[in-house]
């Protein structure tokens, strides 16, 4: 059995895939905003939901928190936790997006860069898009749990 | 579980305070830079502004900006005649600018004209008359 490979799954694949993209999306979704957070802190207070000094420290460490959970995503030691925070965040922008979309609201996404222009949003696109995130993000969260259960499964049986 | 949060928490603090020590961020709870109705001396000097001196007559008698008019709060109907008149025959943005930064005057005027005259678009100097003069 020793000269046996084990078949890697085609989900594994896609899997990595969704969790590559995943994570480009959050890392090239940060950088922007951490440079320029004033700017950012503008597009916070589009929203109209939290304003002032508290659309201050948001703007200060959302883009850091999205930083960090993107490259977690791809660091195995800090994976699910990271999968965990992106998913939470995709829901909470979900929320967001319809929440200004049912309010009328014409802002900046706010999205990929501090500097987006003032044209009004697309928020279907925008929820899609975050809908899309979240399913990616969920089959790696779901992966994620369920890889280390397997493993000790497999070590489990290979003792017996 | 609870400790890759807990790593992922630390992280992100760590990126915050790197923001705030390397001077990336406005500091949470610092004045704004620019308040609402304010307006910088650059930008205002790209506008073709009506500039307004809030100042004492004496400080407008030994220096003013080129054009500016003297505009007096205890004598309000006569400088808002004065100013109605220039921006009527050239509807211009309203510049109002007192003696320094930290001189309510201008912002106190400003809010005062915009009631007199809500389609004129009104700024007070960012800085005052300390800006142009250094």
């Amino acid at each position: 059995m020793a000269g046996i490979r084990p078949r890697i799954p085609s989900t594994a694949y896609l899997i990595l895939i969704g969790r590559l993209i995943v994570s480009a999306v959050f890392i090239l979704a940060a950088l922007p905003k951490i440079q320029d957070p004033a700017a950012f802190t503008t597009s916070v207070e589009g929203y109209r939901v939290v304003t002032g000094d508290l659309a201050v420290w948001v703007a200060l460490a959302l883009p850091w928190l999205e930083l960090v959970a993107g490259f977690g995503l791809l660091i195995p030691q800090i994976r699910r936790g990271s999968a965990l925070v992106i998913a939470l965040l995709l829901i909470a922008f979900i929320i967001l997006h319809a929440s200004a979309w049912a309010r009328g609201l014409d802002i900046r996404c706010g999205c990929f860069s501090a500097h987006e222009s003032y044209k009004k949003p697309d928020y279907l696109w925008l929820i899609f898009r975050n809908l899309g995130l979240l399913t990616a993000c969920g089959c790696v969260l779901i992966r994620d749990w369920q890889y280390p259960r397997q493993r000790s499964l497999r070590e489990g049986a290979s003792t017996s | 579980m609870l400790r890759e949060l807990c790593i992922i928490l630390l992280l992100t603090v760590i990126g915050i305070a790197y923001s705030l020590v390397g001077g990336l961020s406005p500091q949470p709870g610092a004045e704004p830079e620019l308040q609402a109705g304010e307006i910088y001396l650059a930008d205002a000097q790209t506008l073709n502004a009506i500039w307004v001196d809030a100042r004492a007559i004496e400080e407008f008698e030994e220096s003013h900006l080129p054009g500016a008019l003297f505009f007096d709060e205890s004598d309000w109907d006569t400088g808002l005649l004065e100013l109605m008149n220039t921006w009527l025959m050239q509807p211009r943005p309203i510049v109002i600018y007192c003696g320094a930064e930290a001189c309510d005057t201008s912002k106190r005027i400003a809010k005062r004209l915009r009631e007199s005259l809500p389609d004129a678009e009104i700024y007070s100097l960012k800085g005052g008359s300390v800006s142009w003069q250094e």
